[in-house]
């Protein structure tokens, strides 16, 4: 019976030091090593910045999602122009092209939630999908057709190493190779880790490398508070179980009652709206009300380089986004025009039939009239602070 | 054990001889049956071995005054003998714990006291305690009068109350076995 | 216990029978002889004789080798059936073949509770819920060896849309090595506290599991490892091993799961359990003296996994008592557990509602007494006292960042529990909350146990 005792005191002994051997570590880097991209994705790479593509001739994917400004625009304008001569204003901002390899297509979750999709109305299933369209759009790169297009692409530098890749005869058939190059975009905007750097001060400070400031560290914690800020309810920004940073964007959509933009040129019709999610060209949520003047709720990461924020580019700076979020309800008449009647025309982008739609019930909307705000102006300035170490590029 | 021609006798031996032998190296079987009989009455020189069988009657009235099922018609006696008086007897006997089968035996003076209870063999994860002579004692000089249930006069064992009370139900039936039988006249 | 003594040779025990002698080696050696002269040289008609009687007696001992296999069996039946291997009255009933103490048996067992909750002040909150419904499979491969195991369906509906849930409770095998040493391997109970190893409805007094095994330890709490059992003839059972942790890196801030149980939230029940770091835990018991248990425990092991940007151990302990003396039964406990390193893991989370403690504990004193019993009918009132609080203490963030330590909640509970026999109970009890009002509540109950 002794030996028993022996042999489990060496087992459990032999255990102990396998446990013992095992040293600490940091958390799984979760932006991979730079890889050299594939040959798809080269050429994706030469797309996206070939201006020739265009009816102007000026205008590349890169001109409004910038490569140096984080894959958004790099004016305040809000919404780009383009068309044959740039002079035709689009009709929403320009979302960052950045952390979208983790969005999903558009479907409706297990609680009914619309979730997923490209563009501000998830229009689009898919990367591939979403980059056709800015080819074909008469205020973008207004090409007539896929033909036009691929006329262009046959002119270009690259087009042999087009064919190369996608065949001989690709250009014979311009409906596949406009998918091929739309596909080629898809693999750029997916290995090249430009597109998801997790470099930013805020990730540095998840793999316990640097730490926040004290005033970053109560923006931080205002923006997860469920009384304060309540941020993190759309934008988390916890570390997943499985090690992954957040992304500040949980994919879903929300209604806002932003105040309509004079500055865009299709408001100027009174009659016109831009419903957003129930008003998808295709028509399949059409049929859903409920979702009229819903919008994709972007990630927070490099908000802070943008000079133009919401779908409709209504607020130009992170101050003024971020009091209107916790003084629409406290005091509309900052953010609203007055009717006729002296009244505060409240969610003035909506037809009055959709302003019930309006997210009234999660702080800090949820607000009265005269109510305090979630936040103060100072807090808001923390909250700020926050947001700033979002940024992509942090040096130490 | 009935006896027979040679070859049976032959296998008698044997078998004796393998029960007593010290069984394998782990014992969960902690004592065989002889042994536990020999523990019990040292001074006896022989165990008769004698089947008791009640009939119907008999075993309602058995039911009645000891309050647990009478189980079986037949029971197995070994009476230890000295001298061919009767010192007393001894019942083998196994119940269920939980899952598994408990052996024990019950050793009864004849004055119809208990005098010692073992643990043949017990397989339980929970409840080796009743093995120990701590919680076999509370049995110890206890006839058909007293109460013998967990919760009262025997204490349980925390986290293995099913074979504490199956093993003492077991006891107290046996109690009741041997008083029925002594009365009845089946044991001098 | 061993068996030391002497054990004496058979042929003092003067029986009634008289034995010839026929030593098996000496068979053996005619045989051989046999075999060895037989084969080469012709046989005189002695030797004829000889041989004919040897083939005899191989005949006979082939015989009595047979009737002896024969005799074993019929003794191994004789002690089952002397007393019957399955008592069929209040059996807990084996529905498979059970023969004698030697054979393998498979063996089904069950528990359930089906409990009804009517908070006092809230009764639009009245719920009945079939909590838990429970099989287990026993089987037993040898003497030595068997197979544990338990699978469970809580809330009676298991569905992607509904709120049951199906899991595998226990899963081990285990192993008897020596007269006080066990060995078991697999998904097993951790030894803390007095309700996770014995959490049938039968085992506990009140309709719901106390607050301070359900919140702190984090009942039915189990792991995978191995596990060395020993039990001494002292009274002292000794249960240590190595197992599976928790994972603190499935801390959800944005919930209050955390609150309600710091441990139940990150347990990972070896569902694709992170494994890099894994736990020792070690607990005493003693029940030398018959109606007294004794005992403490420990569950102590990193729960970062290297995963995070820190290490972080998580440490539970526990010291506990019951005394039964005659028809009362009490029982008392203290548990706490620690988690270190926290401030480093909450630095990310600051602002959530749930951050992770860096203390949290409980007790409870209770006491019980079997009032009437007739035959298998037994009814014991009890009443019950306890205090917990799942976050006892949060290690410091920095000004205005580190949360408040939470309250502590206190919960008085008075009923009974109604035995109908032994397997199966009907149970009645009353909660008052001190801090929490819409908590108070009736609950009743019924569980089996078989």
């Amino acid at each position: 019976m002794s030996r028993i005792r022996a042999a489990t005191f060496v087992f459990g002994a032999a255990l102990g030091l396998v446990l013992a051997g095992c040293g600490g570590g940091t958390a799984a880097p979760e932006a991979p090593a730079e890889t050299a991209l594939s040959d798809q994705a080269a050429l994706g790479e030469l797309i996206f910045r070939d201006v020739s593509l265009s009816a102007s001739g000026r205008q590349a994917c890169a001109s409004c999602h910038v490569e140096s400004n984080a894959h958004s625009p790099d004016n305040a304008l809000p919404a780009q122009f383009g068309g044959t001569l740039l002079d035709l204003q689009g009709g929403r901002s320009a979302p960052s092209a950045r952390y979208l390899a983790f969005n999903t297509p558009f479907f409706f979750d297990g609680e009914g939630t619309a979730t997923g999709g490209f563009f501000w109305d998830g229009r689009a299933a898919s990367l591939q999908g979403q980059a056709r369209e800015p080819f074909l759009n008469p205020v973008e790169m207004a090409n007539t057709d896929a033909a036009d297009v691929v006329a262009k692409l046959a002119l270009a530098p690259y087009a042999g190493e087009f064919k190369r890749v996608f065949g001989a005869d690709i250009f014979s058939r311009p409906a596949d190779a406009f998918d091929r190059m739309a596909l080629a975009l898809q693999h750029y905007q997916l290995e090249d880790v430009e597109f998801r750097p997790f470099s930013s001060k805020y990730d540095e400070f998840l793999r316990g490398k640097v730490a926040l400031s004290a005033q970053e560290q109560r923006g931080l914690a205002l923006f997860n508070s469920p009384a304060k800020g309540n941020c993190a309810a759309c934008h988390p920004s916890a570390k997943g179980a499985d090690g992954s940073h957040p992304l500040f964007t949980d994919f879903t959509y929300d209604n806002l009652g932003l105040p309509r933009n004079m500055a865009l040129a299709r408001n100027a019709d009174p009659a016109f709206f831009d419903l957003g999610l129930c008003a998808r060209p295709a028509g399949d949520l059409a049929g859903r009300p409920d979702l009229c003047g819903a919008f994709k709720v972007p990630s927070l990461r490099n908000v802070a380089r943008r000079q133009v924020l919401f779908h409709n580019g209504a607020f130009n700076s992170l101050k003024t986004a971020l009091t209107f979020y916790v003084q629409r309800d406290t005091n509309p008449q900052k953010w609203y025009p007055l009717k006729p009647d002296g009244s505060v025309d409240k969610f003035n982008d909506l037809p009055d039939a959709y302003k019930a739609n309006v997210n009234t019930t999660e702080s800090p909307y949820n607000r009265r009239l005269g109510d305090a705000p979630a936040l103060s102006d100072a807090e808001i300035d923390d909250v700020i602070a926050f947001l700033q170490t979002l940024s992509d590029g942090f040096s130490p | 054990m009935s006896s027979g021609g040679p070859a049976s006798g032959v296998v008698v031996t044997l078998t004796t001889a393998l029960a007593l032998a010290p069984t394998a190296a782990f014992a969960i079987d902690y004592l065989s049956a002889d042994q536990a009989a020999q523990l019990m009455f040292p001074q006896a020189d022989r165990f008769e071995a004698r089947t008791v069988t009640f009939d119907a009657e008999q075993l309602r009235r058995l039911e009645a005054a000891a309050g647990v099922s009478a189980r079986s018609a037949r029971w197995q006696v070994r009476v230890a003998q000295r001298a061919g008086a009767t010192l007393g007897f001894v019942v083998v006997d196994d119940v269920i714990g939980k899952f598994e089968l408990i052996s024990y035996a019950v050793g009864i003076g004849a004055d119809g006291a208990i005098r010692q209870v073992e643990v043949l063999s017990y397989r339980e994860s929970h409840g080796h305690e009743i093995r120990l002579p701590a919680w076999r004692k509370q049995f110890v000089g206890k006839d058909s009068s007293a109460p013998l249930r967990v919760g009262e006069d025997i204490a349980n064992i925390s986290g293995a109350t099913l074979s504490c009370s199956h093993v003492t139900e077991g006891v107290k039936r046996i109690v009741a076995v041997i008083e029925l039988a002594r009365q009845t006249g089946a044991l001098a | 216990m061993t068996a030391q003594r002497s054990a004496r040779p058979s042929n003092t025990h003067k029986r009634s029978i008289v034995l010839p002698r026929i030593r098996p080696t000496r068979i053996v050696a005619a045989l051989a002889l046999a075999a060895a002269g037989g084969a080469a040289v012709s046989q005189t008609p002695s030797e004829a004789d000889l041989a004919r009687k040897l083939e005899q007696l191989a005949a006979e001992l082939a015989a009595v080798k047979a009737q002896l296999a024969t005799l074993q069996q019929q003794r191994a039946a004789q002690a089952a059936a002397s007393a019957p291997a399955v008592p069929a009255a209040n059996a807990p009933a084996p529905a498979a073949e059970t023969a004698s103490p030697a054979a393998p048996a498979t063996v089904w067992s069950s528990y359930g509770e089906i409990v009804y909750n009517r908070p006092t002040n809230k009764p639009e909150n009245a719920q009945a819920d079939l909590r838990r419904f429970v099989l287990g499979l026993q089987h037993r491969f040898d003497q030595k060896t068997k197979l544990v195991t338990e699978l469970e369906v809580e809330h009676a509906v298991s569905s992607s849309s509904d709120p049951g849930e199906v899991e595998v409770e226990q899963a081990y095998v285990e192993h008897q090595l020596g007269n006080t040493w066990a060995a078991r391997g697999g998904l097993f109970l951790i030894p803390i506290g007095l309700l996770n190893e014995n959490h049938e409805p039968t085992a506990f007094y009140g309709v719901e599991r106390n607050f301070v095994e359900t919140a702190i330890i984090p009942t039915t709490w189990r792991e995978g490892g191995v596990q060395m059992i020993g039990q001494f003839n002292n009274g002292i059972a000794v249960q240590t091993g190595i197992s599976t942790g928790f994972d603190l890196t499935k801390w959800d801030a944005t919930s209050s799961e955390g609150q309600e149980s710091p441990l139940g939230s990150i347990h990972q029940e070896l569902a694709l359990a992170k494994a890099r770091s894994l736990s020792w835990f070690g607990a005493t018991n003693w029940r030398g003296v018959p109606g007294l248990l004794l005992g403490g425990g420990v569950f102590t092991g990193d729960a970062t996994h290297s995963q995070a940007t820190t290490r972080a151990r998580v440490t539970l302990w526990d010291l506990h008592a019951r005394w039964t003396p005659g028809r009362w039964d009490f029982s008392a406990l203290y548990t706490r557990g620690t988690i270190s390193n926290s401030a480093a893991l909450n630095a990310a989370l600051i602002g959530n509602p749930t951050l992770i403690p860096s203390a949290f504990d409980g007790q409870y004193v209770q006491a019980a007494y079997k009032v009437w019993s007739r035959q298998d009918y037994a009814l014991s009132p009890f009443v019950r006292w306890e205090r917990f609080n799942t976050g006892k203490s949060y290690a410091d963030l920095g000004p205005g960042l580190t949360p408040d330590p939470l309250p502590t909640e206190t919960v008085w509970t008075a009923g009974a529990n109604f035995q109908l026999t032994p397997g199966v109970v009907v149970k009645a009890d009353v909660q008052r909350f001190r801090r929490n009002k819409d908590n108070d509540r009736i609950n009743l109950g019924l569980g089996w146990s078989f």
